[in-house]
C-alpha cells in the first residue's frame, strides 16, 4: 500500500507537531507537512469553511486542501482531552469530521485517533488506530512512537536572554507561532530593539502550576495555559508589557480575554493590549496600535 | 433571600411554583424584551454567544428589582456555558452583594436537591421530592401541549385557535395544583383536537434543530413553530425540557441514561464525537428525519456556537445527500423579526412546492 501522510500545520500542530511528525519519520513513513500559512492557503480555508467558524480552523481548511494533491492520508487527530481537570474546545472534538465533511474524504483517508485521556491504555489505543490506518506493524510504530516523544519531551524551551526591555506576547500557539498572524507584531517589535516573550518559552509545566489560581473556573486546557501565561508574566519584574493576541470568532477566548483581564491584567501594574485578528489581513490598523501600545510601554519606563 | 432565574421558554413556569410552595421568595425577571437584550449585550463581552447576554439581561432586570441570589445552570462540557458565571460574577459583582448557585447539568438531580435544601431550609426532604416531581410533572405537560400544537395545528384551517387555545393552557397550569396537571393537560389537547377539521391531510414535515436555548425561548426564536404552523407546516423538535430534565435528573441518576451514547449512533457517519452542547443531538436528529422522509429542516442557533458550527459542516451534507431543503438560522442580538420572518416564509413556500411538485 502506498501510503503518503500529510500533517496541515495549523491548530494543535503548534503544540505536538514534532512529536507528529517524528512519530511517521522514525516508522519511515513518508510525511509532508503543509508549510507556512500564507495568502492562498487562507483564501481557500476561508472559501471551505462555515463563514462564522474561527479563523484558525479556516485556516486549517486550507492547509488540508493544499495537502490533498500529493497525499494519500491527511493526519486529524481529535484531541478531546489530554490533562486530566481539562478539556479541548468543541472545535478540536469534532476537527476530523468537519475535515471529512467538507472534503468529503473517506474514513480510510483521514488518520483520527480519538485523544481521550492522558492515560496509557488511552496512547496505546491511539498509537494503534494510527498504526492501523497506515498499515504499519505495531511493534515498529510503538518504538516509533517511544522515539519520538522522547525527544518532543526533550525539547525544553531555551533561555532567550535577559537584553531588556522585554514585552510578552501571549494567545494561542497557533495563532503565536504562525509568522502569517502575527508576523507584524514580532517583526516591529524586533525593529525596535524589543525582546519578545511568548508562552512557548516558558515550561509548560510553569504554566500549568501557574493555571491552578483559575482551576475550578476555566475548563479549557489552552485557555488555562493562556491564563498561566498571563499570571506569570505579570509577576515577572523585566517584562515591561503584554500583547495579549486572539482571533475572531474564537469562543473560549471570548469569555477568558474578559477573565484575565479583571482576574490578572487590572490587577497588576503592567500595560496590556488585546488584539482580536480575522481575516481581513490589513496590517496598517494592527501596527498603528502596536506602536502607540510601544510608546505606551516607552513612555512608562522612562517616568 | 430573594431567588431569580433566567428565563428559557416555559422553563420559568415550573422553578417559579417549585420556589413558592417551598415558601422562597422570587423575584422573576420580566420577560425577555427588546431593553432585556440591549441591556444584556451592553454588559457582556462582545463575540459572546446571544444565550448569555440575554441571562445577563434577566439578570439585570431583576437584580434590578431587588433579587439579590441567583440560579443558572452550568457544565455542558467543551461549550462555553459552563464558563458563564466565572464571567457573569465579574460584572454583577459592581451590583453589590449577589449570591450565585449553579446547577450543574451532568448531576442535575442532586445540584437541585442540595440547592432546595438551602433556599429552604424548613422545607423537609419529602416536600422537596415532591416539588421536583411536580416540576417535571409540568414540563412534561406543557411539552405534550406544544407537540399536540404542533401537531393539529398544522391540520387545521384556523391555526390561531390552536395556539389561542394552547396558551390559555398554559396558563391555566401555571396556577394548578399537582392534582389538576393531568386533567388540564387532557383538556387543553382534546380541545385542541377538536378543532382540528382535517385530520387525514398529509402536511409538510419539517425538523426544528439546534441549540437548545434558542430552541426553546419564542423570544429569540421569533416563535418560529407558530409561523410554521400558521403556513400549515407540521414542526418536530427533539428538544423538550420536560423530557430532558426527566432524563438528566432521575434517569440519569439512576444510571439508566446517557445523552451521549443516545446520540452518537443516530449521528454516524457524519458526527462521531460529542463535541458538546447540543451538536451531537442536532446531527443525530437531522439524519434521522433525513431517513424518515421530512421535507426540510430548520437548524437554528445563537451566533458562534462552537458546537452547532461543527453540526452545520455535517448538516450540510446530509441535506446534500438526501435531497432536502436546509435552512440555517444564525441568531445573534441584531436579528431583526423581519429579516428572519421573511427567510422562514420563502422556505416554507419552497417547502411546499417541492412537496406538492411531486
Amino acid at each position: 500500500m502506498h501510503v503518503h501522510v500529510g500533517i496541515p500545520q495549523a491548530m494543535l500542530y503548534h503544540e505536538f507537531g514534532s512529536l507528529w511528525a517524528d512519530f511517521f519519520r522514525y516508522a519511515d513513513i513518508p510525511v509532508s507537512i503543509s508549510g507556512e500559512t500564507n495568502k492562498q492557503i487562507l483564501d481557500r480555508g476561508t472559501l471551505l469553511g462555515i463563514d462564522e467558524s474561527c479563523l484558525p480552523l479556516k485556516v486549517y481548511l486550507g492547509h488540508v486542501d493544499s495537502l490533498l494533491s500529493e497525499c494519500t492520508h491527511i493526519f486529524v487527530p481529535r484531541v478531546v482531552q489530554y490533562h486530566r481537570n481539562f478539556l479541548f474546545c468543541a472545535k478540536f472534538a469534532g476537527l476530523p469530521d468537519v475535515v471529512r465533511n467538507t472534503f468529503r474524504l473517506s474514513p480510510e483517508q483521514i488518520i483520527s485517533p480519538n485523544v481521550e485521556y492522558k492515560s496509557s491504555v488511552n496512547q496505546l489505543q491511539s498509537l494503534y488506530t494510527t498504526c492501523q490506518a497506515i498499515g504499519l506493524s505495531a511493534v515498529p510504530g510503538y518504538l516509533a512512537y517511544r522515539r519520538a516523544l522522547k525527544s518532543w519531551r526533550a525539547d525544553v524551551p531555551g533561555d532567550i536572554g535577559s537584553s531588556t526591555p522585554k514585552i510578552a506576547v501571549i494567545g494561542h500557539s497557533y495563532l503565536l507561532k504562525d509568522a502569517f498572524f502575527c508576523g507584524n507584531i514580532m517583526n516591529f517589535l524586533a525593529s525596535r530593539g524589543v525582546q519578545v516573550i511568548t508562552p512557548n518559552h516558558v515550561a509548560r509545566k510553569v504554566l500549568y502550576d501557574e493555571a491552578k489560581v483559575f482551576e475550578p473556573d476555566i475548563y479549557w486546557q489552552l485557555s488555562a495555559k493562556i491564563a498561566g501565561a498571563a499570571h506569570y508574566f505579570c509577576r515577572q519584574p523585566d517584562i515591561a508589557g503584554i500583547i495579549m493576541v486572539s482571533s475572531f470568532g474564537c469562543g473560549p477566548d471570548s469569555l477568558v480575554n474578559e477573565y484575565v483581564e479583571h482576574h490578572v491584567f487590572k490587577k497588576s501594574d503592567k500595560p496590556y493590549i488585546i488584539i482580536n485578528i480575522d481575516e481581513h489581513m490589513g496590517s496598517a490598523g494592527l501596527i498603528t496600535r502596536i506602536e502607540a501600545f510601544w510608546d505606551l510601554v516607552e513612555w512608562r519606563q522612562k517616568y | 433571600m430573594k431567588v431569580t432565574y433566567p428565563h428559557m421558554g416555559y422553563l420559568n413556569m415550573p422553578v417559579s411554583k417549585m420556589l413558592n410552595n417551598l415558601g422562597v421568595e422570587v423575584i422573576e425577571a420580566p420577560p425577555i424584551s427588546k431593553k432585556t437584550i440591549e441591556l444584556g449585550s451592553l454588559y457582556s463581552p462582545e463575540g459572546v454567544c446571544l444565550p448569555y447576554k440575554i441571562n445577563m439581561g434577566n439578570f439585570i432586570e431583576s437584580i434590578d428589582q431587588g433579587a439579590d441570589t441567583l440560579v443558572s445552570v452550568c457544565g455542558a462540557g467543551k461549550c462555553r456555558l459552563g464558563f458563564y458565571n466565572a464571567v457573569q460574577k465579574i460584572y454583577l459583582a459592581e451590583k453589590g452583594q449577589i449570591q450565585f448557585y449553579m446547577l450543574d447539568t451532568n448531576h442535575l438531580f442532586s445540584d437541585l436537591y442540595r440547592f432546595l435544601r438551602t433556599v429552604a431550609p424548613r422545607a423537609s426532604r419529602l416536600v422537596i421530592l415532591k416539588n421536583m416531581a411536580m416540576g417535571i410533572k409540568l414540563l412534561k405537560a406543557l411539552d405534550a401541549m406544544n407537540e399536540a400544537k404542533n401537531f393539529y395545528g398544522a391540520r387545521t384551517n384556523s391555526p390561531e385557535q390552536i395556539i389561542d387555545i394552547c396558551r390559555g393552557g398554559t396558563q391555566e397550569l401555571a396556577n394548578s395544583t399537582y392534582k389538576k396537571i393531568n386533567f388540564i393537560r387532557d383538556f387543553t389537547i382534546s380541545s385542541i383536537g377538536a378543532i382540528c377539521n382535517n385530520n387525514q391531510c398529509r402536511p409538510p414535515r419539517i425538523a426544528l434543530i439546534g441549540e437548545f436555548y434558542l430552541l426553546l425561548e419564542p423570544y429569540v426564536n421569533h416563535s418560529i413553530e407558530d409561523l410554521l404552523i400558521k403556513q400549515g407546516i407540521e414542526v418536530k423538535k427533539f428538544v423538550y425540557t420536560g423530557n430532558w430534565v426527566y432524563s438528566n435528573t432521575l434517569l440519569q441518576a439512576l444510571g439508566l441514561y446517557s445523552e451521549e451514547k443516545a446520540y452518537l449512533d443516530q449521528a454516524k457517519p457524519y458526527l462521531n464525537y460529542h463535541v458538546g452542547g447540543d451538536g451531537l443531538k442536532s446531527v443525530g436528529s437531522a439524519l434521522q428525519c433525513a431517513r424518515d422522509g421530512y421535507d426540510g429542516i430548520i437548524h437554528i442557533y445563537p451566533f458562534g456556537c462552537m458546537p452547532e458550527v461543527v453540526a452545520q459542516s455535517a448538516l450540510k451534507n446530509i441535506a446534500n445527500d438526501y435531497n432536502l431543503p436546509l435552512l440555517t438560522l444564525s441568531i445573534d442580538e441584531h436579528s431583526s423579526d423581519v429579516g428572519i420572518i421573511t427567510r422562514i416564509e420563502a422556505f416554507a413556500d419552497c417547502i411546499k412546492r417541492k412537496k406538492y411538485q411531486h
